[in-house]
């Protein structure tokens, strides 16, 4: 097992536990977990045999597993970028409905 | 009852003025305190206004549909949207109030390009308006020859249909979209803009189209 398996084994195992921690504190839902814990045991797989992911990165027509993976990372990554940016926009628009209603409670009576 | 909405945000210079220059064309002022770090609230009640305080910097699309909360709630049967900076002029309001009782329509948009009397910056007329013409076919909205105009005035028909979800400028291209959408009856007419400010450039109208692309995806 070379240094970087190792330490990545560690991380995935850290990270598993977090999962299974924040599961058990029903701060996440089972479809979350089951697809965090998944994709965890997935990366373990490619880093131990990548050559697993050659042979479906051959199947899918790109040459090198690393080049599948570092597509799909993207793509994940720009999903959950823009996942944050609409859960973000959605947080701005309650952060409006709370300061209006604080608003209106405080209308400052004119002089008319 | 007709009652003009303000969004103010850090605008104590220009505030009083507008109020009473307003209070002379209308029944209310509202302004609404967009979260100012000077005394704009102040100024503008002493002006004459009621006042209504964001505690925070909400951006304007908010200010102005917390202006159409209240306004509901008090019964007005028209309103009118009204820059706090000035540039607008009050000369305008009567003309188009008369108009949107008359013309059998729910609101009034205001139209920098409809006369030669505004002083609009070139790359605002040449380079920003066909952009955000634009982005507003894109996105919905009508066939407008200013769509990003602050003037506009509301029958209650309107004022009870729309409400805006945007909280910053993406309401200028929301309001026209929901219009269309709800089949209200509308209109142009000229008015005139003074500016002392640039206002929104290029990085504004980015954000415009970034927040009208998230709100599709949003709850």
């Amino acid at each position: 097992m070379i240094i970087f398996q190792f330490l990545f084994l560690l991380f995935s195992l850290f990270a598993i536990g977090a999962v299974i921690q924040r599961k058990k504190d029903s701060a996440m839902s089972s479809i979350g977990t089951a697809f965090w814990m998944v994709f965890w045991i997935l990366a373990d797989v490619v880093v131990f045999l990548p050559q697993s992911v050659t042979v479906f990165a051959n199947h899918l027509g790109i040459g090198r597993g690393t080049d599948l993976v570092t597509y799909v990372s993207f793509a994940l990554i720009f999903f959950v970028l823009f996942r944050l940016h609409v859960k973000l926009h959605e947080i701005e628009r309650d952060i409006t409905t709370i300061v209006r209603k604080d608003a209106l409670k405080q209308t400052i009576s004119n002089k008319q | 009852m007709f009652l003009a909405i303000v969004p103010a945000y850090n605008e104590s210079k220009r505030v009083g003025s507008v109020v009473r220059s307003l209070l002379l064309h209308v029944d209310t002022v509202l302004v609404v305190d967009d979260g100012s770090t000077d005394d704009t609230a102040e100024i503008a009640w002493q002006a004459g206004a009621t006042v209504l305080t964001h505690r925070l910097n909400r951006g304007q699309g908010a200010a102005l549909e917390t202006g159409h909360v209240y306004a509901r709630r008090v019964g007005a049967e028209y309103i009118l949207h009204f820059d706090a900076d000035g540039q607008f002029s009050v000369d305008d309001i009567l003309p188009a109030l008369s108009l949107l009782k008359h013309a059998q329509v729910d609101i009034i948009f205001g139209s920098r390009y409809k006369d030669s009397r505004s002083n609009v910056p070139w790359t605002k007329k040449y380079l920003l308006r066909p952009i955000g013409k634009l982005v507003d076919r894109m996105f919905g909205g009508l066939k407008l020859s200013d769509a990003h105009n602050g003037f506009r005035l509301f029958n209650k028909n309107a004022l009870h249909t729309l409400s805006l979800t945007h909280s910053g400028m993406a309401h200028a291209s929301e309001i026209p979209a929901l219009v269309k959408k709800h089949g209200l009856r509308y209109m142009e007419v000229p008015v005139s803009v003074m500016y002392h400010e640039y206002g929104q450039g290029i990085g504004g109208g980015i954000r415009v189209v970034r927040d009208l692309l998230l709100g599709k995806f949003s709850k």
